[in-house]
């Protein structure tokens, strides 16, 4: 019987956590970085058994993308199949192949918006707060918050998924996991949301003539709707990204030329 | 020969390798891009080096505005925020540039600094064949120098050299261009650096809003922040309070929807 201990595992997950993309390209991105996690795994499963091994690791260098922190997680369950593997069940290539591409995605969705969607915003956001004087304990406190998070999460979640193993994959993947994606993006819509309207800026001059006096169009704005016109900008910026499918590159470009005429035309 | 500013301009290099998506040496991902490579705490490192932290931190959350709602999914990205983060801010402290400045300087390192990173994607192929052969002939340590170390080299080179050089040859240039540079083209840059948020936080929108109904979310988010509280904090609370009842309401029952599989 062979088992892995804790030993094993940690590694595996070190390894991981350390060397996801390290050699990332178009073509392979995470691929040999999950080789190279499985490495201590195989090192104590297939010891004496070189032919196995090889496949192993064969095996496991086929094209793998996900968001790598929370992504542990099938690191995980894929170690306990090897384990299970090693000890005489019958399970193909096939398999680790299609546990690894169906959860890949579901954890990618709800890992980038998440952690880039989520987490990391709000974090800065409130390290940005307590720095924006130069104090340089925002920049701590968003340090040490986003480690102390992140780190135990993707420890967590790679015993977990070693613990669960395959059955991990139906809450992955199952309705349940549907619900709870949809309320993970209920909360990240309205997150940035909040973020929009703290960090978009946009404003105009213009002054409409009334008579003797003028009035500045930019208070009235505020009276009815503060920051209508940053909105309108993200929304401009979404519209052209989702349903003309623009290339962030191309929204770029179009927010230089429109600041460049705004201002020339003093609207901005 | 300035060697004071030359061994500072390769000290920011280094630490905007450390702060690259492949740097695996600061617990991959985690300790290396989203945190030392995120603006907020390049200027801290950057002010440090030069020493100006109170100016590096200032310049830092701004430049950080504008990348707010960076994301990279699936190895695309739209401007490579590392380089951005240690060339603009550096050379923002070094020639006394306005925040605005400093922001469209970052942008505009960013850019190219993406064609670098791409560079390295694309030499990296050649690394991952000799990964390919070493799993084929079950050689671990060849997986692990070629996913490892070799690509680290690449990587370390494309960042350190050009970072360093454009700090140390840029401040001269930017301080002449910034002298002669009319008031309006300062004045575009300020406009820019407010607009630019908007691009990462459209690409946000456009990774969690499948359905336009839920636009209606956004528009709650902008609206409490907006008219009601300027707290992110308040708003996360009262988000996940809704988040929460709506998967409550949403019961066990099994919506069928198809087009999930976009993510």
């Amino acid at each position: 019987m062979k088992k892995l201990d804790k030993k094993d595992l940690r590694k595996g997950w070190m390894s991981w956590a350390m060397y996801h993309l390290s050699s990332m390209s178009f073509e392979k991105l995470e691929a040999h970085g999950f080789a190279h996690s499985m490495i201590p795994i195989l090192n104590k499963l297939y010891k004496d058994n070189p032919e196995e091994y090889k496949k192993a690791l064969k095996r496991h260098s086929v094209f793998y993308n996900t968001e790598p922190q929370s992504g542990s997680l099938v690191n995980g369950i894929v170690a306990s199949l090897e384990e299970e593997k090693a000890n005489g069940k019958e399970i193909d290539d096939e398999m680790f192949h299609s546990v690894k591409t169906g959860i890949m995605g579901p954890i990618a969705g709800i890992g980038d918006s998440t952690i880039q969607g989520i987490i990391i915003p709000i974090l800065l956001t409130i390290g940005m707060g307590i720095s924006s004087n130069g104090n340089p304990l925002g920049v701590f406190v968003y340090i040490i918050g986003y480690l102390a998070i992140i780190l135990s999460l993707s420890y967590f979640l790679y015993f977990r998924g070693y613990h669960l193993g395959v059955n991990a994959v139906d809450g992955l993947i199952g309705a349940n996991s549907e619900r709870l994606r949809n309320a993970f993006s209920v909360l990240g819509t309205l997150v940035i949301g909040g973020l929009a309207a703290s960090f978009v800026h946009l404003t105009t001059p213009l002054k409409i003539p009334n008579g003797d006096e003028s009035i500045e169009l930019q208070k009235t704005l505020d009276g009815f709707f503060p920051g209508l016109l940053s909105l309108l900008a993200v929304l401009f910026c979404w519209y052209l990204i989702s349903k003309k499918k623009y290339s962030g590159t191309k929204v770029l470009l179009i927010l230089v030329a429109f600041s460049i005429i705004g201002v020339l035309l003093n609207i901005f | 020969m300035d060697f004071v500013l030359l061994i500072q301009a390769i000290l920011i290099g280094i630490f905007c390798y450390l702060g690259s998506v492949s740097s695996p040496w600061l617990m991959g991902v985690s300790g290396g891009y989203y945190v030392v490579g995120r603006p907020l705490v390049a200027g801290l490192i950057v002010g440090l080096i030069l020493g100006d932290i109170t100016t590096g931190i200032i310049l830092g959350v701004a430049v950080q505005a504008a990348f707010i709602a960076t994301i990279s999914t699936g190895g695309t990205q739209n401007s490579e925020i590392t380089y951005a983060a240690y060339g603009g801010i550096a050379l923002g402290i070094l020639t006394k540039a306005e925040p605005g400045v400093t922001v469209t300087l970052s942008v505009g390192i960013g850019a190219l600094g993406l064609i670098l990173h791409n560079v390295m994607m694309v030499t990296n192929s050649a690394w991952n064949k000799r990964a390919d052969r070493a799993a084929e002939n079950g050689d671990a340590r060849g997986i692990i120098l070629n996913n490892a170390f070799y690509p680290q080299i690449v990587n370390f080179l494309l960042r350190v050299v050009p970072v360093a050089l454009a700090i140390y040859f840029g401040q001269g240039f930017v301080t002449k261009a910034l002298d002669v540079i009319p008031g309006d083209v300062t004045h575009i840059m300020n406009v820019l650096g407010g607009l630019l948020p908007a691009l990462g936080i459209a690409l946000l929108m456009n990774l969690l809003i499948k359905d336009k109904f839920q636009l209606i979310f956004f528009l709650a988010g902008f609206v409490i922040i907006a008219f009601i509280v300027q707290n992110m904090i308040a708003l996360t609370v009262i988000a996940s309070l809704i988040a929460y009842v709506i998967y409550l309401g949403a019961g066990s029952s099994t919506h069928t929807e198809t087009e999930d599989e976009v993510i």
